[in-house]
């Protein structure tokens, strides 16, 4: 070997198709001459037949390929269905961001929000400026008020919150307030059923009758189940018949209660409405009754 | 004003990206339309067209020796359901057009060592439709003893019953007849009338649309209550000799034809019907009517003991005779109305 040979990388590149056109004419006109890098080129030749030979059924069958290419396209498709969704949106992004013309849209996009930030922020600097007047700071330093529990808040008679007096909050002690948040959400909830609720409820601002909470409160509860069930478990005849009761039970009821509200002394109207009451929770347990018999008949 | 520049901006942000989003969706190619869903329709179960009786339709006769006492159970998906009372010790089953049915013992008696608890119900398990375990038939026809108990239940099924000890029957839909059952009642249908004759002990009647009529019937103890409860229809009550009456109707009128007896307490009650009562002119009772827009008239003199003057909503407590009964008649925007009978 002279200083002219070729090293064996790159007559193995040759071999392999992978020299670029200069150096494989040089190779060749080099290996004509050269008796040395003739042998040591017949020698990878045949080290290289050989192990082609040897692969050649392992490259030539197209069946390992195939399987590999769907094992491939299977893991990807799980990667995706198993992939979060924010991975997803992320690829989707890049994706999006791939488009030149949807980056120039999103371009001018970000530069119209950035312009409009700013003018918002300028804007709203300016009315801050305006409220820090001299003028608006003596209403900054009046006392913050809050309505102050008052009774006939309890009853759902009085809804007219602006009526009731306020008191300033820096007299009351921390406890105090805690106890008008919690007196408020209690009144809340008791205004979840009233007589305003109900179907039969005369006009606003009625409270209970004496003995009226809890037949209201049982209808309540039985009117959310039987709602539900009576398009599916009434007939259309019964359906009829039960809302022409419902119709008459809660027209006296309405009736009742006026005429209860005018005189509470009235006894015989008190009990007919207390009578049309059970009467109402009679109706309503017809339906739930008539489910559950077609229900251990199925 | 930092949180309202990081809110401002991002909402910027969002905007960005929904034009984004939007971009790149009209730029993708459409999709190939998507196959039409078909729905597969599904037979429902209770969609069973009439005279489907399971595919059987067989007519059949089953007998067995039972109890005198026995209970029988059973429950009719439809059909027409007959049941007599005999002096036989026996319990035959006749289907008529139906399903194959079986007669089930599920206990027997100590003593006689005959089956005192039976059941009556289809042969085939897990059979689909309606009320699978349920007979049903164009006609079926039971014959029991005199002294059975039969607790029926049904959805929708004409029933006639005669001559056996006692009776629970609940149905969805049908007439309910009851005859000659003299240890107790208690019927229930949701849509259907209920009529009861000559029959007697405790009695509960109900109906959701029907109407009901109670006649001849009275008490098989001291202290059984007879109780009538109708939405929708009209209650009738003649020749009624228990003590203890409870009648309420919504829509419908409350009729009493009958005797009121010592110690008796009575309670009619309706919302938007009438309540009238045919009463011997010499009863003894004591009145509490109370009505809302209605109005009260009596035939028999009346000895009023008080009574309020309003314009709507008046009580009348009243007392004919010595007033050994307690009868309450309540109505809404009904008539309470009194008539006398020469009978005694």
């Amino acid at each position: 070997m002279n200083g002219k040979c070729f090293e064996m990388g790159a007559i193995q590149a040759f071999l392999d198709g992978e020299a670029s056109p200069e150096l494989s004419l040089r190779l060749t006109d080099h290996v004509a001459a050269c008796d040395l890098c003739a042998r040591v080129l017949a020698e990878a030749e045949e080290e290289s037949s050989i192990v082609f030979s040897m692969l050649e059924r392992e490259m030539n069958v197209l069946v390992p390929t195939q399987r590999l290419w769907t094992r491939i396209n299977e893991t990807i498709e799980v990667e995706k269905s198993t992939a979060p969704i924010w991975e997803k949106a992320l690829a989707f992004v890049r994706a999006s961001l791939a488009n030149p013309s949807l980056v120039a849209a999103a371009g001018i996009v970000i530069v119209m929000g950035i312009f409009m930030v700013v003018v918002t922020v300028s804007d709203r600097t300016g009315t801050e400026v305006a409220i820090n007047a001299p003028s608006q700071v003596k209403i900054s330093e009046a006392p913050v008020t809050v309505p102050a529990p008052d009774r006939s808040l309890v009853t759902p008679a009085s809804t007219d919150s602006a009526k009731a007096p306020s008191v300033e909050v820096s007299s009351l002690p921390a406890k105090k307030l805690a106890a008008i948040v919690t007196q408020a959400n209690a009144r809340e909830s008791q205004r979840a059923i009233t007589p305003q609720t109900a179907d039969y409820s005369t006009s606003s601002g009625d409270a209970y009758l004496p003995g009226e909470e809890s037949y209201v409160k049982t209808i309540s509860d039985l009117r959310q189940n039987v709602d539900l069930q009576k398009d599916t478990v009434l007939t259309p005849s019964t359906r009829v018949s039960y809302e022409r009761d419902m119709a008459v039970v809660n027209d006296s009821i309405k009736r009742m209660r006026d005429v209860v509200k005018k005189n509470p002394r009235n006894q015989a109207a008190r009990q007919v409405l207390y009578s049309s009451y059970q009467d109402k929770i009679d109706l309503l347990n017809s339906v739930a009754q008539r489910e559950e018999l077609m229900a251990t008949l199925r | 004003m930092f949180e309202k520049i990081i809110n401002l901006s991002c909402l910027a942000i969002l905007l960005c990206l929904g034009t984004l989003c939007a971009g790149s969706a009209i730029a993708q190619d459409k999709k190939p339309p998507t196959p039409p869903k078909v729905k597969v329709a599904t037979p429902i179960p209770d969609a069973a067209p009439p005279g489907f009786f399971g595919g059987d339709g067989v007519t059949s006769e089953r007998s067995v020796m039972v109890d005198p006492n026995v209970a029988v159970k059973l429950c009719v998906s439809e059909g027409t359901l007959k049941i007599n009372g005999w002096r036989r010790d026996e319990v035959r089953v006749f289907v008529k057009n139906g399903r194959r049915f079986e007669l089930k013992e599920l206990e027997k008696s100590a003593a006689s060592g005959k089956v005192n608890w039976l059941w009556i119900g289809n042969m085939s398990e897990a059979r689909p439709g309606p009320a699978a375990e349920c007979l049903a038939g164009e006609s079926i026809e039971i014959d029991a003893p005199l002294g059975s108990y039969l607790d029926l239940s049904g959805r929708a099924a004409r029933t006639s019953i005669d001559s056996v000890k006692k009776v629970k029957i609940k149905i969805v839909e049908g007439v309910i007849t009851l005859r000659n059952i003299t240890g107790g009642i208690n019927a229930y249908t949701s849509q259907g009338d209920v009529m009861v004759e000559n029959s007697g002990g405790a009695i509960a009647l109900e109906s959701t649309t029907g109407n009901i009529v109670a006649v001849e019937v009275g008490p098989g103890q001291i202290g059984d209550l007879l109780r009538a409860k109708t939405n929708s229809g009209a209650i009738s009550l003649q020749k009624v000799e228990h003590r203890q009456i409870e009648a309420s109707s919504i829509s419908g009128s409350v009729l009493f034809d009958g005797k009121f007896l010592t110690g008796g307490i009575y309670n009619f009650r309706t919302s938007n019907g009438s309540i009238k009562l045919a009463i011997p002119m010499a009863s003894s009772c004591t009145f509490k009517a109370t009505y809302g827009f209605g109005s009260f008239r009596s035939d028999i003199p009346l000895t009023i003991i008080t009574e309020n003057h309003s314009d709507t909503a008046k009580t009348v407590v009243a007392k004919i005779g010595s007033g050994a009964a307690t009868v309450s008649l309540t109505t809404s925007t009904g008539s309470i109305g009194i008539t006398g009978h020469k009978t005694p």
